[in-house]
């Protein structure tokens, strides 16, 4: 009934809007005029002032965050989505938190912290603007990579973290905001030397002052890649099968890592994992898979290098909107949600987030999905 | 004079740089540019609906009032409206300013605009029987029309359309497809269902009534009356204006038209031409370029339709050196000049006869 209730006051407030303002929702005909001042906020997102930054490592920027009433609040290990205006255009790209719960209860404040890539537009940008900006957009915090609740409460299972580089950051803040201790957690901290490896003086801090926490710090560049099955099962007293496990880091690790914690036995709904860096790698061939979803209903379609993904998509019995077919009306307009696409016209490739992209200059240039 | 193919590749070349140079340069200067228009467009709008009710202190205040909503629905529809629904600004990534999001304050629905200009009219422009827009199906502009009776008073239905522009505009497209009346042309593509587009229609115009002519005056309460013709009278001046910039635009003296055979299989440099050819631009200060959307700057918007319109004015020289080299004409001149033009050409097809300008 209430349900009912919102439903209707949700559709009729959308007339009203459309009807004074020719916008679903007031806040676009208003965002010109009361942000005119303030570019970097986006109109669907919440604003955030910038607080302060300070450099984790050379190449790690921590940037401390307030965000407007409005911002909900997170678990520890939620992620979100960044949005400034660079060069003009809004661009986005996600970030965990990297601070405690309890510094957000108590002053309303979060952390993000990104490692600069030199290919990256998003991290680079900031790096080169963050002295002068007062403000960023974020989206609410996302995702279910967060502590088991059960874990916090009373189990005595042990917690088993891997972080490789950046990776350490949704952990920093499950490990910052754990307020009873009540299982051991290992945390195997996978950088290539010491003097990259961000929060590492906080981190040594905690392993003295709690017993149940241990750290195991691995110099990839002198001792290799972390052979986390071996590690563990060396450890006295524990068992692979009854532990939770939360790994983050790069796609291929996480994936290996999981594989090889099944195959000994650990329940693969005990495995939490989070994606990081850049998850998109070209598919093998030249033909890639795009993946249309048109008002819920999903369809795969082969998309060939070379073919725009209007044509791609029509051969696959799929009807998008579209007009002029060379790039000139933008009838075809629509927003990709991943993948990277190859502009026909201009050569260019684009980047991995959402954005919105023309049809019928459009070719896959990895796996897609798009929203028509 | 007649083109080759190889002549016309070679123009397409060169235009393709033009437009390049302006595409890879896109960035702050646009986007502050853009943003400065909807801030002027919401200030005018918002101050424009309160000064009028404020006519009671003074009657000036209402007309102060009026022209401020007038220029706030200028804005919205030229210089906003009309360029964001081209792609000009979806680089920007703001959903504020997107062509697949955005909605404006005129009884169009953006979705059949964007059918019937964005593709209809800027694909085939100038084609007869393809493009719509040459006449509107009301006027007779060339000798490749048939003289009809009604043509002896088409400078009447002109001042008609002028008057009621935004709805002409609004129902083109269900004209076109003849949803209420006429038998439907068999080479039309329908691609959305009668149904939808009687939606679109009525749902759109009717937000449009309800917003300027109920929901402003009932909140006026005893200035409701001052509010419902400020807004009546906004809205006609926007009529008018759009109306006048939009004929100079296309139907001056010299615009030329093209057969579908001419524009069969055509290549791009074709295309180019033919925009061109198809198109007049004419001068005035920059406070003049902006309240035309830069329609101004015709040619250069038929180019170039998705280039952000503030470049219009900077790429024009080398557009008209361009057009010069390959002997094509460049129909520009002063306001007053091309309108009176636009006049004599109504005038003179409302008789039989005449010139046909297909080239």
């Amino acid at each position: 009934m209430n349900k009912t209730i919102s439903l209707w006051g949700q559709s009729l407030y959308r007339q009203f809007s459309l009807m004074l303002a020719n916008q679903p929702k007031l806040g676009y005909y208003l965002h010109p005029l009361l942000r005119w001042n303030k570019p970097q906020l986006h109109p669907d997102y919440h604003s955030a002032r910038i607080v302060d930054f300070c450099w984790e490592t050379d190449q790690m920027l921590s940037v401390w965050l307030e965000p407007a009433s409005s911002w909900a609040g997170f678990t520890p290990g939620q992620h979100l989505l960044v949005t400034m205006m660079h060069q003009g255009r809004y661009i986005s790209r996600s970030f965990s938190i990297s601070s405690s719960s309890a510094v957000f209860a108590r002053q309303k404040q979060i952390r993000i912290s990104c490692r600069i890539q030199s290919q990256g537009e998003f991290t680079k940008a900031l790096a080169a603007g963050i002295s002068e900006f007062t403000h960023l957009s974020i989206s609410d915090a996302m995702g279910d990579f967060v502590l088991e609740p059960k874990v916090d409460a009373a189990l005595e299972q042990s917690i088993v973290m891997v972080a490789a580089g950046s990776g350490i950051t949704p952990l920093w803040s499950m490990l910052s905001s754990l307020r009873c201790w009540t299982s051991p957690v290992v945390l195997f901290y996978c950088v290539k030397n010491a003097a990259q490896a961000a929060f590492l003086a906080e981190l040594k801090l905690l392993a003295a002052k709690q017993p149940l926490f241990e750290l195991q710090l691995i110099e990839t560049a002198t001792c290799g890649r972390l052979n986390l099955v071996q590690q563990l099962k060396a450890k006295a007293g524990f068992s692979l099968t009854k532990a939770f496990y939360y790994v983050c880091g790069p796609a291929a690790m996480s994936r290996q890592y999981k594989d090889e914690l099944i195959q000994q036995g650990a329940p693969s709904t005990a495995i939490y994992t989070e994606l990081f860096g850049l998850a998109v790698t070209a598919a093998e061939g030249p033909v890639k898979q795009a993946l249309f979803m048109q008002q819920g209903k999903l369809t795969t379609v082969e998309a060939a290098a070379g073919v725009s993904l209007l044509q791609a998509a029509e051969h696959q019995g799929l009807n998008p909107r579209f007009g002029c077919r060379i790039g000139v009306c933008y009838q075809c307009v629509c927003q990709k949600k991943s993948g990277q696409v190859l502009n026909l016209r201009t050569g260019q490739i684009s980047g991995d987030g959402p954005e919105q992209i023309q049809l019928c200059i459009s070719a896959a240039h990895s796996n897609l999905q798009i929203e028509l | 004079m007649k083109l080759t193919e190889q002549q016309l590749s070679e123009l397409a070349a060169e235009l393709d740089q033009v437009k390049a140079g302006v595409m890879s340069q896109l960035g702050d200067k646009e986007a502050r540019y853009i943003r400065r228009m909807l801030l002027t467009q919401r200030l005018s709008a918002v101050s424009g609906r309160i000064l009028m009710v404020l006519g009671f202190i003074t009657p000036w205040l209402w007309v102060l009032g009026v022209a401020l909503l007038a220029l706030a629905k200028i804005l919205d529809n030229m210089e906003i409206g009309h360029n964001v629904l081209h792609g000009q600004y979806d680089w920007m990534n703001d959903p504020v300013l997107h062509s697949q999001r955005f909605e404006w304050d005129i009884a169009c629905d953006a979705g059949s605009w964007k059918r019937t200009h964005n593709f209809e009219h800027h694909t085939y422009t100038n084609i007869i029987g393809k493009d719509r827009d040459f006449g509107y199906g009301l006027l007779r502009l060339s000798n490749d029309f048939r003289w009809r009776l009604r043509n002896l008073w088409q400078f009447v239905t002109y001042l008609v359309l002028s008057t009621l522009f935004q709805w002409g505009v609004s129902y083109h497209e269900l004209a076109g497809e003849r949803v209420f009346f006429g038998k439907k042309k068999p080479d039309r593509i329908n691609s959305v269902s009668h149904s939808d587009l009687k939606k679109a229609f009525f749902g759109k115009g009717a937000r449009q009534l309800l917003k300027d002519y109920v929901f402003f005056p009932l909140i006026a309460g005893p200035m409701w009356l001052w509010v419902l013709a400020g807004n009546l009278l906004a809205n006609i001046i926007r009529n008018l204006w759009t109306s006048t910039v939009i004929f100079c635009g296309h139907f001056t003296a010299d615009v030329h038209t093209f057969s579908q055979e001419q524009c069969e299989g055509e290549s791009r440099g074709h295309w180019y031409y033919r925009q061109m050819l198809g198109s007049s631009n004419f001068t005035g200060p920059r406070w003049f370029h902006i309240l035309t959307g830069h329609l101004s700057c015709q040619i250069e918007h038929h180019l170039f339709p998705d280039m952000p319109a503030l470049h219009y004015l900077n790429v024009a020289p080398q557009v008209e050196a361009i057009a010069k080299k390959y002997g094509i004409a460049y129909n520009s001149g002063s306001f007053l000049r091309q309108y009176a033009t636009v006049v004599a050409r109504i005038i003179r097809y409302s008789f039989p006869g005449g010139k046909a300008t297909t080239v």
